[in-house]
């Protein structure tokens, strides 16, 4: 069964194609032109490049983030509506996940860490095991002072990926002795997706496109506001008129 | 649109492979083009035949989602877009009762509207014209609030007189033919739908302001208060700012007037200003008919006024019916049939524009 990957959660478009054979193609870019644009042509171009019939692809895997939202959007109404309109099944998988699956051989526990810009990070913990990693702490949105007493709170030897972790490396750097995963590996990437979907897809661990859910980890932030006026406080940002 | 280039912005960059999923072929009364629609707070599909005959039409709105917060959250929209949009296109196929392979393209709003919201749209309306292989077709949204008339009236005539007026905008249009337009007056601040939604929620009336006036100034006197009709007799641009100050101020100043007056001598003002700038706009152009479009053609005393005020012109009215007044994904397959026709396909490398311009207009 051939699948193709999504993954636009980080400001990087990530697309790749694969099967029981491995990854087939690839294409990523992560400057340039934004998702939207840059995604619809990608799927075509590695199609084309790998000589394969877009009819012939039979099951859609999507980073369903965390990540930035209007980007991860892309991704996952480009992925819904290509797996609507192919009738094949879909399966969702974290940026988070990942982004530490590749680095599964290291012997330390893995922070993986998006971030979410506005002073947030999205951030989860694994832990190496045989044939891929293990979550031992569940995906977060926090600040990097939380991101901080989390790694300490268990006190591993931590590597840390993302780049949410590259853009507080020298907060991180001041406050632990971590060590940091090579810059080629700060953004999710389809390849991984791929390989991860197509372990599950055989044991047809997949769902339906409507049944893709985005992990967001934080509320819009009009509904933050909402709620912390309902408290008796106020706030500067508002909807936007109509 | 590739035929006027220059209103998808996309730059110089690189256009990857063909144009889009495959060249279209003769777009005539047979072409089936799916419609999209996501630009601010409904979700739309709709299949139409040959440019004129819906075939299906599926609105799902977000109003009860955003009436908290007295505006549409764009963050609140998208996330409601990509949950729903899926469900909404297959509905769409299932209700007309063809087979989706026998859809001949896709047509989606790239703009103007809300970034986050259209980009669920476009991104989604591409992959249908990647998998099923067919020309994808960007349409301006505006455009297609001009064409929704077309599908309930396909015999009006050119040189026509369109009074766009919605929550975003508010502007008189010179369709001198498909594709062709001539921008003849607009707001200079607010949009009328804008000014409704202001002074609904300064009236504590609820949201979306434009029913819930509508609904309070049938119980009102239109004639009790003397608001200004901005600009009535200077060209045909129009402002509604002014108005809405001197409603606020009159309600400061007597808090007792009845809510219902307020209500029903803010809407008759605004009325008489758009009804008589398009009766202007048409005399002057010479227009062969007066056609209503956006949301705010959906008000009551709106519809009657510009009926009464075409019959005693002698000039061909349209008022399309609210359906078609609202925003909904027929009169984007409209457009985009028209605009395939005349353009071809959109390059798949197309983006969403916020503030994209009508092409073709001058
Ligand atoms: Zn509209």
């Amino acid at each position: 069964m051939l699948i193709l990957g999504i993954e636009t959660a980080t400001e990087q478009v990530s697309v790749a194609i694969g099967g029981h054979e491995g990854v087939l193609g690839m294409f990523e870019v992560c400057r340039g032109r934004r998702h939207a644009e840059t995604l619809t042509p990608a799927i075509q171009f590695v199609c084309a490049q790998a000589d394969i019939d877009i009819a012939e692809i039979g099951l859609v895997a999507v980073d369903v983030g965390p990540g930035l939202f209007t980007g991860m959007r892309v991704g996952l109404a480009a992925a819904k509506a290509l797996a609507q309109a192919l009738r094949v099944p879909m399966i969702g998988m974290s940026s988070l996940d990942l982004l530490a699956f590749p680095l599964r051989f290291s012997d330390r526990t893995i922070a993986a860490v998006v971030d979410a810009r506005k002073g947030e990070l999205f951030y989860a913990f694994y832990k190496p095991v045989p044939g891929g990693v293990q979550r031992v702490l569940e995906p977060r949105c926090g600040t990097v002072d939380d991101l901080i007493g989390d790694i300490m709170a268990r006190g591993d030897d931590t590597l840390c990926v993302g780049d949410g972790a590259l853009r507080y490396r020298d907060e991180i750097r001041a406050d632990l002795r971590c060590e940091f995963a090579e810059q080629f590996l700060s953004r999710p990437s389809a390849a991984p997706l791929v390989q991860l979907a197509h372990a599950r897809a055989l044991r047809e661990d997949w769902v339906n496109p409507w049944e893709i859910q985005p992990l967001y980890l934080r509320l819009p932030d009009a509904q933050i506001n909402w709620s912390t006026r309902e408290q008796g406080r106020t706030d500067q940002t508002g909807p936007i008129e109509r | 649109m590739t035929g006027s280039a220059s209103a998808a912005p996309t730059g110089g960059a690189p256009r990857l492979l063909r144009p889009s999923g495959a060249p279209a072929g003769p777009v005539d009364e047979h072409t089936l083009v799916l419609g999209i629609e996501t630009s601010c707070d409904e979700t739309a599909a709709a299949l139409v035949l040959g440019g004129y005959d819906v075939a299906s039409s599926v609105v799902s709105t977000q109003v009860d989602l955003h009436a908290q917060y007295g505006g549409v959250v764009p963050e609140i929209a998208s996330r409601a877009h990509l949950d729903v949009l899926n469900p909404v296109v297959a509905r769409a196929i299932v209700e007309a009762g063809v087979p989706d392979r026998r859809i001949d393209a896709i047509a989606c709003t790239i703009g103007p509207g809300l970034i986050g919201a259209l980009l669920v749209g476009v991104s989604a309306a591409k992959s249908l014209a990647l998998a099923w292989d067919v020309p994808f077709v960007g349409v301006h949204h505006h455009e297609a609030h001009l064409y929704a008339a077309f599908l309930e009236d396909p015999t009006l005539e050119f040189p026509l007189v369109v009074l766009l007026v919605s929550g975003g905008h508010t502007m008189l249009i010179e369709m001198q033919d498909h594709g062709r337009y001539r921008l003849l007056g607009r707001t200079i601040d607010d949009a009328a739908g804008e000014a409704f939604d202001k002074v609904a929620r300064f009236l504590g009336l609820g949201y979306p302001g434009g029913p819930a006036i509508d609904r309070e100034a049938a119980r009102g006197n239109p004639e009790a208060i003397p608001f200004p009709r901005a600009m009535l007799h200077d060209g045909l641009d129009v402002s509604f700012s002014g108005l809405k100050t001197a409603v606020m101020n009159h309600v400061r100043k007597h808090p007792d007037v009845s809510s219902e007056d307020v209500a029903a001598s803010f809407q008759a003002a605004v009325v008489d200003v758009l009804v008589q700038k398009s009766r202007r706009a048409a005399q002057q152009v010479g227009a062969k008919g007066l056609v209503l479009a956006g949301g705010v053609a959906a008000n009551s005393l709106l519809r009657e006024q510009f009926l009464d005020a075409c019959e005693a012109d002698g000039i061909h009215a349209f008022l399309p019916s609210r359906e078609m007044c609202t925003d909904n994904a027929a009169m984007i397959a409209a457009a985009g049939w028209h605009r395939l026709r005349s353009d071809g396909p959109t390059p798949l490398d197309c983006g969403a524009f916020p503030n994209l311009r009508i092409p073709g207009l001058t």
